[in-house]
């Protein structure tokens, strides 16, 4: 269903609620979030990557979460339980469930995203906006990088372990292993790149004049009156949130969750 | 002037010498060469040599200046382009001509030898890889459509257009990457080792392209080691060695001289399909002949009584639709696979591209773990055994050495893990194992650094060192010269001399029945009797 729209206007949504999802500081808001965008992902086909991807960044850092505001939460009044300096307080886990979740909604929302994108159709659409070419290559290769970085580590550790390299299951024999791969990836990655440079050269990629699009960015006036709305309604999400901070007389709750207005 | 030339192209290199930045010597040597509309003209040199570079300097992903020190000129001379038929002069000074490779593209098309680092790497379907440098030259859409379905009827692309060509096979990939060079419409077309790896379709499909190109009014280059059917077409022929032309003329009167065996080319035959389907009567004479074959398949008669070094029970495999979901039956890679390979037995497995050769070798040693059946590395399963362990008996050669090779320089490469299964003289081993292979000298190189056919002999010298009790080799002969060649046939015969089991899948039918006991043919997931 998403390759029928815009990369723009997939991308101008996703941002719009993220907006506003940071506005409304709100578990309930960011759990609908969350859920909407695994909703989509099922929906779209993609939802096995796009959860894995997304555990794969959200477990360590609700763990991380639970350990520093769980524990140790200066402002929590409710003690449940306390260890020495630790002290679980009720709101520190309500602080934690609450950027728990926000940043479940975050990651998910941008796996969507990225998993939906068709790479080509953004920076077609980006180049139609007279966007800088090298711009659109950085995206593309940036959105790309990981699948890249992953086949390469892949081939390093087969290369390792066909030479009498053990990975066992305790963390200190990954870790070993970790530090025998980073030098031979990054190194890999860097000659790769210096090979590819000079084919983005031979195929006229660092010429000045205008550039046009083999893909079509499919558009229309009601995906731009979409955007429009959306970004819109992202505005106003931020100035309610403003507004709303500074009556409430804290600043600290602007700082804490309002995000720039920019 | 897109799919069509604006005219025809002749091309001049005067190179009295080019060295790379922070090389001692010179990689090429007072070489003189043109390229002529509709005309053939071939490279050949040995590993070294300097084929490589003088493609890259005629394509300009070498520049003067840039990446080294030219003396020489170039000349490109397109009809119909007045300005461009005067020589651009290098002396080496900062004042020299600078080249805009993508300029020159649009010109001279050049195709490296690793077709895969042709692709932007930012695209997602054939048709928008093959559009990418007419975007990059503002070319108006409908223009571009009407292109690149021009250029795919030209590279017998058209079915593949929406494929990802992260996918390709290795034939698709070169045609991919020809199709991507000559999009612009070069008059003149570099290709280095454009057959490499490629099974007999793919060869034929290559072969068909180049000729089209000539037809057409192309002055196409080859950079080569082969002097095969592709090159042998070829009106004139220029040898190098160590940088410096040995022999330059028509192939038959360099057929008769000395030059091509000096500078390590090999020599095949002169029929374009270099893989006859083989005749009862041409195994007679083999070294070891294989008696008629029923599988299981029955094991070398002179070792019977002794103990399987590799044996493969049923065996079935698969990739599935989606990382980790296990494939449908009729999706099955390999099937039914019965296989048992004794102690100084060499056994040769072929196959078209993509019939599972590297992934039955994969396996082996445990990077792929079968969906049924087993596999025993000297008597054990490897079931449940790591990888890791499996290679203190099994020695993989990967299919490609950039696979393979991630130290920074040859000794440390062939020293990895060599500790963890020699306590003492590790050192020495890895010393003797680059020896093997005449990489003595080299042991400081980055793998990097050293020519395709290095690359593969120091993969093959990280496999010797370990002195496993079964050598699996993928594709070993690929990349190597006459030299090479010789290297690698040595160390087959005194692993399989020591007592080592040794499977090597190959393309190469010449080599197989020359160097193994016995040959199967792997097809339709089936492993058969040649």
């Amino acid at each position: 269903m998403f390759p029928r729209l815009n990369p723009l206007t997939t991308l101008t949504a996703a941002v719009a609620v993220l907006v506003m999802t940071t506005a409304a500081a709100s578990w309930a808001v960011s759990l609908t979030v969350a859920v909407g965008a695994v909703l989509l992902s099922a929906a779209g086909g993609t939802l096995r990557r796009v959860l894995v991807a997304s555990a794969a960044i959200i477990v360590p850092f609700w763990l991380s979460l639970l350990v520093i505001h769980g524990l140790f939460f200066p402002e929590g009044r409710t003690v449940l339980a306390s260890w020495g300096p630790a002290r679980v307080t009720a709101e520190g886990l309500s602080f934690a469930l609450e950027m728990g979740l926000r940043t479940a909604a975050f990651v998910l929302v941008l796996m969507v995203f990225s998993f939906s994108v068709r790479v080509p159709e953004l920076v077609a659409a980006l180049t139609a906006r007279r966007v800088p070419p090298q711009v659109g290559y950085v995206l593309a290769s940036t959105l790309l990088l990981a699948p890249l970085v992953a086949a390469r580590l892949e081939k390093v550790r087969q290369a390792q372990e066909s030479r009498g390299l053990v990975v066992g299951r305790g963390i200190g024999s990954r870790a070993a292993a970790i530090r025998l791969q980073m030098v031979p990836l990054v190194l890999g990655l860097v000659h790769d790149a210096g090979i590819r440079a000079q084919a983005l050269d031979a195929r006229g990629f660092r010429s000045a004049g205008p550039r046009t699009s083999y893909t079509e960015a499919r558009d229309s006036a009601a995906q731009a009156a979409f955007r429009l709305v959306a970004i819109l309604l992202a505005l106003a999400a931020v100035g309610w949130r403003i507004v709303e901070s500074l009556s409430a007389g804290s600043l600290a709750a602007l700082s804490l969750s309002g995000g720039g207005p920019g | 002037m897109i799919a069509d030339r604006t005219g025809a192209t002749t091309l001049l290199a005067s190179v009295a010498s080019f060295s790379y930045h922070g090389d001692a010597g010179p990689a090429l040597l007072g070489v003189e060469m043109a390229a002529a509309p509709g005309t053939l003209t071939a490279v050949l040199g040995g590993s070294g040599s300097g084929k490589s570079t003088l493609g890259r300097l005629l394509g300009a992903w070498v520049l003067g200046g840039r990446d080294g020190t030219l003396a020489g000129s170039l000349q490109l001379d397109v009809a119909g382009v007045p300005a461009s038929s005067r020589p651009l002069a290098f002396t080496g000074a900062t004042d020299d001509p600078r080249i805009d490779p993508g300029a020159w593209a649009r010109h001279v098309g050049y195709v490296p030898q690793d077709a895969a680092s042709m692709l932007s790497a930012v695209r997602e379907t054939v048709e928008e890889e093959l559009a990418f440098s007419l975007e990059n030259r503002g070319v108006p859409r409908a223009e571009m459509v009407r292109t690149v379905a021009g250029i795919a009827r030209r590279t017998g692309l058209g079915g593949l257009l929406h494929r990802d060509p992260a996918t390709l096979s290795g034939g698709e990939l070169r045609r991919l990457a020809v199709g991507c060079a000559v999009v612009d419409g070069p008059g003149v077309l570099v290709l280095d080792e454009p057959l490499e790896s490629l099974d007999q379709a793919g060869v034929r499909t290559v072969m068909e392209l180049v000729h089209a190109e000539l037809a057409l009014g192309t002055a196409i280059v080859v950079l080569s080691q082969y002097a095969d059917a592709l090159t042998r077409a070829a009106e004139r022929w220029l040898v190098l060695k160590d940088g410096e032309v040995t022999a330059a003329g028509p192939p038959g009167q360099i057929l008769q001289g000395h030059a091509l065996a000096e500078s390590g080319v090999v020599i095949t035959s002169p029929e374009p399909d270099a893989e006859p389907e083989p005749e009862p009567a041409a195994e007679s004479g083999l070294p070891m002949p294989a008696p008629p074959a029923a599988l299981p398949l029955p094991v070398v008669e002179a070792r019977a009584g002794t103990a399987a070094a590799l044996e493969l029970a049923n065996v079935a495999f698969g990739f599935g639709r989606l990382p980790g979901s296990v494939p449908s039956e009729d999706s099955m890679l390999l099937q039914d696979v019965n296989l048992q390979v004794m102690p100084g037995e060499v056994l040769a497995v072929t196959g078209p591209n993509g019939a599972g050769k590297s992934t039955l070798l994969r396996l082996l040693n445990g990077l792929h773990r079968p969906l049924r059946g087993d596999v025993r590395v000297a008597g054990e399963s490897i079931a449940a055994v790591p990888t890791g362990l499996v290679a203190r008996r099994l020695g993989l050669l990967f299919q490609h050495s950039h696979d393979q090779l991630f130290e920074r320089t040859a000794l440390r490469e062939v020293l990895f893990g060599l500790d963890r299964l020699f306590a003492v003289g590790a050192p020495e081993r890895a010393r003797a194992a680059l020896a093997a292979v005449g990489l003595e000298a080299s042991e400081n190189a980055h793998p990097h650094e050293l020519p395709a056919s290095g690359q593969r002999l120091l993969a093959l010298a990280t496999v010797l060192a370990r002195d496993p009790s079964v050598l699996a080799l993928d594709e070993p002969t690929v990349a190597l010269d006459a030299h090479g060649l010789e290297r690698l046939t040595a160390a087959v015969s005194a692993a399989a001399g020591r007592g080592a089991a040794v499977v090597l899948v190959t393309h190469d039918i010449g080599f197989a029945k020359a160097h193994a006991h016995r040959l199967l043919r792997l097809d339709g997931g089936r492993l058969l009797p040649h």
